[in-house]
């Protein structure tokens, strides 16, 4: 465990470990060398405002980015050049920022195939009987969602807040150890903001989660420990309370406006 | 999959037009049935491998007709005795097959995966400089064909009757339809759609884009290599101009004016085709409105316009919109065929809140 302020305390086994992670697109640094250990079962939430190197680390720890200096290690397996296609199978599933399933296929085949690409037969031709449980855990997932009336309408067809469901639902229905999720709440409603935080909340305890988030009900709900970051640092960690009341982030982040 | 899963009306309409294409030979065996139908299911055959690459894997491939050409010369040099041009290698004629096939499957295979990082406009490219290449080797390379080809092919018995060429190309047809269809519900053509609309989410649920893009590739080669076997056995001879830019892009004109996310558009664009190629001089008076046969390609590009202008989603497209007109809402037969899986039965409306 890294006593260090900036990475924050943790308990139990670190499932992610970023080690000095650099990350430069030509000039311009969006990760300038963050640590960061998250402990199995803990609930994260990274604050931040726009521009602040969030997205990038998730890209980092998800394997979109490989990053050009430094260290990603998820449970206990170094992973820094490993591509993204090799996370599922160690345990980590993803969500976008902006949601990303598959416009001509139907829900039911969006979440078919999250399970089909952590459990393998990507590339049969003839059905098992295995396949039918992976449907009905396709099923099962929709439902958790609120997508089950939805399982053979196409995701073209769907609206901005069912598109989030089903792209929370691609993730959870893998049953990852280590969750990323990227803006979950953006763009729903209230009703199905507080929809999702029950729905993060029946999260399995030991699953891990790993949130951004804007929606300071959302985020100081359902994680358990904030991290801060701005300029491609993490500038501050601590429990909700302890954000809440530093100063240093009520001026980076929020100006003079108080956190509620 | 249940009996009557199998009975669905696009099945039946299917079954009872191979029988009819089957039955056509004791009314008819001439000129129209050996050649045009013929002809334009090879055609077919060729078009739907393009058709299933741009549908299912959003891959837009101008190189099916060089695996349909490898293939045929391929056959040609291994199994003539003797010839002016060609290795000769004068082995039997399914051993030829076999090798034919072979060759052109792991041509397709490695081009496949040389192309498999690229998408779009750049696919597109780069499977045009496949033909290219493709047409220039074997215009140059006198060892297995050079300009004037490999003639004198015989076909296998029993295709050497060309009415049993025909049940052949009927039967492939019929076969590589439904198998495409079949392929759109399996694991590999669900992932193979995936990638089509997002490749990097497919990366990161734990999919091998590029390993995906070159196996659908691969099986599109393979079959566009057994209609280049029916294509040259039913020509005799094959030679580098039927593989040139020309001929490639008339393939994807077929799939195009029959409608390029339909399977079936391929063989009607291709009968159009052959339809229009065969027939349009014989039209009275076409001559006096200035369609000589030397301008065919005129007539072919105003109708690619034409149907560009009224259905993007060509013939069958249109033939979709006239059917759903009068047959109300009814959804399409070519619709993606949706499992039934239903576990626990779930209550529609507030049931299903939290």
């Amino acid at each position: 465990m890294r006593p260090d302020t900036t990475t924050g305390a943790t308990s139990g086994d670190p499932v992610v470990e970023l080690r000095s992670v650099v990350v430069a697109f030509g000039g311009l640094l969006a990760l300038g060398g963050v640590d960061l250990d998250v402990a199995q079962g803990e609930r994260l939430a990274i604050l931040g405002p726009n521009g602040a190197g969030k997205t990038t680390l998730f890209n980092v720890v998800a394997g979109d980015l490989v990053p050009t200096e430094g260290s990603v290690v998820l449970k206990g397996v170094d992973c820094t050049h490993l591509p993204s296609r090799h996370r599922p199978r160690l345990g980590v599933g993803r969500t976008y920022q902006k949601a990303r399933s598959f416009p001509g296929l139907a829900v039911g085949d969006n979440l078919y195939l999250a399970v089909v690409g952590r459990h393998g037969r990507q590339r049969a031709l003839l059905p098992r009987s295995g396949d039918h449980s992976w449907r009905d855990r396709a099923a099962a997932a929709a439902e958790s969602v609120w997508l089950y009336d939805r399982l053979d309408t196409r995701v073209a067809d769907l609206s901005h807040g069912q598109k989030r469901q089903l792209e929370i639902g691609m993730a959870i229905v893998t049953e990852p150890d280590v969750l990323l999720l990227d803006e979950p709440a953006s763009g729903l409603s209230r009703g199905e903001r507080e929809r999702l935080t029950g729905l993060l909340d029946e999260l399995a305890a030991d699953s891990t989660l790993l949130l951004i988030e804007h929606d300071m009900d959302v985020a100081f709900k359902v994680a358990r420990r904030i991290v801060v970051m701005s300029d491609g640092k993490i500038v501050a960690s601590g429990t909700p309370e302890e954000i809440q009341a530093n100063a240093l982030v009520h001026e980076i982040y929020l100006g003079s406006e108080a956190l509620t | 999959m249940t009996a009557r899963r199998l009975l669905t009306p696009a099945n039946a309409a299917l079954a009872v037009l191979v029988v009819l294409l089957l039955a056509l030979p004791a009314i008819n065996s001439g000129f129209f049935v050996t050649f045009v139908l013929t002809q334009a299911l090879i055609y077919g055959l060729i078009a739907v491998t393009i058709v299933f690459l741009t549908s299912h894997g959003g891959m837009i491939s101008l190189a099916q007709l060089l695996f349909a050409g490898i293939a045929g010369f391929m056959f040609g040099n291994a199994a003539l005795e003797s010839g002016a041009r060609g290795l000769n290698l004068g082995w039997p004629p399914w051993v030829a097959v076999l090798f034919a096939l072979a060759v052109t499957t792991a041509v397709a295979f490695l081009l496949g995966a040389l192309a498999s990082r690229t998408t779009g406009i750049y696919f597109l490219m780069l499977t045009l400089v496949y033909g290219v290449i493709g047409y220039t080797f074997f215009a140059q390379v006198v060892t297995v064909s050079g300009p004037g080809g490999v003639t004198s092919i015989v076909a296998p018995e029993p295709f050497t009757d060309r009415v049993n060429l025909y049940y052949a190309a009927v039967v492939l047809s019929a076969l590589a339809y439904l198998a495409f269809r079949a392929i759109g519900r399996t694991n590999f053509g669900l992932a193979l759609q995936g990638v089509r609309d997002d490749p990097v989410r497919m990366s990161s649920l734990g999919f091998n884009v590029p390993l995906h893009r070159t196996l659908a590739f691969t099986l599109g080669g393979f079959v566009a290599g057994v209609a280049g076997l029916l294509n040259v056995w039913w020509r005799g001879q094959i030679d580098p101009a039927s593989i040139s830019i020309g001929p490639t892009l008339i393939v994807l004109i077929i799939a195009v004016i029959g409608g390029i996310s339909y399977f079936e558009g391929a063989w009607l664009g291709a009968l159009v085709y052959v339809l229009l190629d065969t027939y349009t001089d014989s039209i009275p008076l076409i001559d006096r409105i200035g369609l000589t046969p030397d301008r065919f390609n005129t007539v072919i590009g105003l109708m690619v316009l034409l149907i560009m202008v009224l259905s993007p989603e060509g013939l069958v497209g249109i033939l979709e919109r006239v059917r759903r007109g009068r047959g109300g809402a009814s959804p399409s037969e070519h619709s993606i065929e949706l499992p039934t899986t239903s576990p626990t039965p779930v209550q529609t409306g507030s049931g299903r809140e939290p």
